[in-house]
């Protein structure tokens, strides 16, 4: 037998250790927390908090495989998020009907969408270079957002269209009582959304795992010397964007099927949904996948009790004038931490605590 | 080398060859086809606003294209910086406000000047504070120029919700700068000639400090090679502040006049410029400022056009004629450098 190669000996020795370490139980643990939040917590509030938080740590995973896997900063993801949005949208609420059939062709369409206009952008800015990319994306979203904000006929404008959701997600039916906790179809969807996410971050795990995605890291680390050792660079990237925008498309749509509704600014807007998602990734840690988790949870958690931390801060300091004018404004203080993190953390939480963790087993 | 020796030979052909003339040929007879569609005294007035509104996204423009050219850094504050400029001098005209409702032309004039000193000092400033503190600690990594000036982006426009309010402001604009001339019953508007005038008189000073000063050498030589430039024993750091300082500056007379053509100031008008700005560079060429002038004369006009003709379309044109000169011409219409 011939002696493994290095990859080959890293590859074993992952292998082996894959179900015995400390994160795996760990992983285990979130999901099983995020399995019970609808009977631990089922108040509406912190149900719709935690399927937020697992949604976007879907979006931002799909972010991460561009950022974080390939190192192409692209501003349009917002823009396909908000397509899988409107394409489910579209079948289930202005153009058809809400049926399952409805709302898996919407999904399908989507993907198909996104990777026609993914591989379109790659195509027309990879070819000079990499940073023409994120203005490329910039411009096109906001085409997107003038489009459906201004074709109102076509899109139902800025008041945008609200779906109902068919059969045993509509948030009619009800299956009875179980430990206590009425099972809506709020829950199924709650359900449903939670497994295509995991399959979905398992998808992206093992892409970002395969050979394929260790070329991808090779390129981000250095693209030159990847060219020199043979790699098509630009077929891997084009590759790795159309691969990371199908996925937000996905996630868009399982994210109408949630919110029951889209709009131009909730569902494709730059300063919003964008603005969310790079946080979150620039918090959690690029080229983590996980690190998405943590910034969903830490952004989606602030902005749920920010309002609660506002009326505790006015209690606290009632002559305070200025702290209630920096808490109204609070993306200021996003802002801030958001360089701040840039400057001092660029790996983010988990690439800190990966490299503490690499340090420490040395 | 093979490239270098193509260029080589088409700059040996002489100048008049009808082959380089036919593309600008071509071009301007696309400007003159809304014709068509347009009566001739609307195209003219259409024309003229074009031509100022291309002209106010070549102040911003350039600023972007420079800081890229010399710095290899995409500014994606620079709409911030846009929208301080429209800011400061709102704020300044509020002030002077017995200026710019005076009769006399040389008050007027007074107030558009002091408040376009004003908006260029206060930016440049933020400039550098933005350039020193932030901006040179990511020297060399795009991505993280592009997150960090985002982030940038950010605060600069909360700062302003903050310090002016959210919502949407009334630009005052000095007297004798509105209104119109009827020139053979053409409606000429008085503001778009004084920004063209604007913009013409900034395209030749900065073509001036960079071709004929040697300070201009020093920059122009910094686009080439950045490192031999510092191996000649230039404080380059002082120059990429410097430029970045007149980057802002632009910006902010370009906000200021832009705020003073639509009449408005809104804390979120950075963004839509600074689109405008980037697809002005990358029709032009990243890098040009002759580049950064073409295309967003180009833009301009045709946005002009178009959202008279069609206008729910106007906002796509000019992405559609970037993707087809990024199709034809990767590089821009101007290449530069590197």
């Amino acid at each position: 037998m011939t002696t493994p190669t290095p990859v080959q000996i890293f590859r074993s020795e992952e292998r082996r250790e894959r179900y015995i370490t400390g994160s795996f139980f760990l992983k285990i643990g979130l999901l099983a927390l995020f399995i019970l939040v609808p009977f631990l917590f089922p108040s509406f509030k912190s149900v719709d908090l935690a399927m937020k938080v697992i949604l976007f740590a879907t979006l931002v995973a799909s972010f991460d495989i561009l950022l974080g896997y390939t190192g192409i900063l692209s501003f349009g993801h917002g823009m396909f998020f908000g397509i899988g949005a409107y394409s489910v949208a579209f079948l289930m609420g202005k153009y058809g009907s809400p049926s399952y059939v409805n709302l898996l062709f919407g999904v399908l369409i989507a993907a198909v969408i996104a990777s026609f206009i993914a591989l379109f952008i790659s195509f027309l800015s990879l070819r000079v270079k990499a940073i023409f990319f994120a203005m490329i994306t910039l411009a096109i979203a906001e085409l997107a957002i003038v489009l459906a904000t201004k074709l109102t006929g076509l899109t139902g404008g800025e008041d945008g269209i609200s779906i109902s959701m068919p059969g045993v997600f509509s948030v009619s039916f009800t299956l009875g009582k179980f430990a206590g906790v009425e099972i809506t179809g709020r829950t199924v969807t709650y359900y449903l959304i939670l497994l295509s996410c995991s399959a979905l971050f398992l998808t992206m795990l093992r892409f970002t795992h395969s050979p394929l995605g260790r070329v991808l890291q090779a390129i981000r680390d250095n693209e030159a010397r990847a060219e020199a050792l043979g790699y098509k660079t630009f077929i891997f990237q084009s590759i790795a964007i159309t691969f990371g925008c199908v996925m937000a498309a996905i996630t868009g749509g399982l994210y109408a099927m949630w919110v029951g509704y889209v709009n131009p600014e909730s569902s494709l807007g730059v300063m919003t949904i964008m603005l969310d998602v790079l946080l979150m990734v620039i918090i959690g840690g690029m080229g983590t996948l996980y690190g998405g988790i943590i910034g969903a949870g830490f952004v989606k958690v602030t902005q749920t009790f920010l309002p609660d931390l506002q009326d505790l801060a006015m209690t606290l300091f009632p002559q305070a004038e200025f702290m209630h004018h920096i808490f109204e404004r609070w993306l200021l203080l996003f802002g801030i931490l958001f360089i701040l993190v840039v400057i001092f953390f660029p790996k983010g939480v988990m690439g800190s605590i990966r490299d503490y963790m690499a340090r420490r087993s040395r | 080398m093979e490239m270098n020796n193509d260029k080589a030979a088409m700059a040996l052909k002489p100048a008049g060859h009808w082959e380089r003339r036919l593309p600008l040929a071509i071009g301007m007879g696309l400007f003159l086809l809304p014709l068509l569609g347009i009566p001739v005294k609307t195209y003219l007035t259409l024309t003229i606003a074009g031509l100022a509104m291309g002209m106010l996204l070549f102040l911003v423009a350039s600023g972007v294209s420079i800081i890229f050219g010399l710095m290899d850094v995409i500014n994606f504050a620079h709409g911030a910086l846009f929208t301080w400029g429209a800011y400061v001098g709102f704020s300044i005209f509020r002030l002077l406000n017995k200026w710019v409702d005076a009769e006399s032309v040389l008050q007027n004039v007074g107030a558009f000047t002091i408040a376009v000193v004003a908006a260029m000092v206060v930016v440049a400033f933020l400039g550098v504070v933005l350039e020193r503190v932030i901006v040179r600690r990511v020297y060399g990594s795009h991505l993280f120029q592009i997150l960090i000036t985002f982030g940038s982006t950010i605060v600069l426009v909360e700062l302003i919700r903050v310090l002016w309010g959210p919502n949407d402001e009334v630009m005052p604009v000095p007297l004798r700068f509105q209104g119109n001339w009827d020139v053979m019953d053409v409606i000429v508007l008085r503001y778009p000639i004084v920004c063209i005038l604007m913009g013409l008189a900034v395209y030749a000073l900065i073509q001036l400090v960079l071709k004929r000063t040697k300070l201009g050498t020093i920059v122009r030589a910094g686009v080439e090679d950045l490192d031999m430039v510092q191996a000649m024993g230039h404080n380059i750091f002082l120059l990429l502040t410097g430029v970045f300082a007149v980057g802002a500056a632009l910006a902010a007379l370009g906000g200021l006049a832009m705020a003073m053509f639509t009449l408005q100031v809104y804390p979120d008008m950075g963004s839509t410029y600074l689109l405008f700005a980037f697809i002005v560079v990358i029709i032009g060429g990243l890098g040009s400022v002759t580049g950064s002038l073409v295309g967003a004369l180009i833009v301009g006009l045709a946005y002009n056009y178009v959202a008279y003709l069609i206008p729910w379309a106007a906002a796509g044109v000019n992405i559609l004629i970037m993707i087809v000169i990024l199709l034809i011409r990767p590089t821009g219409l101007f290449p530069v450098g590197k």
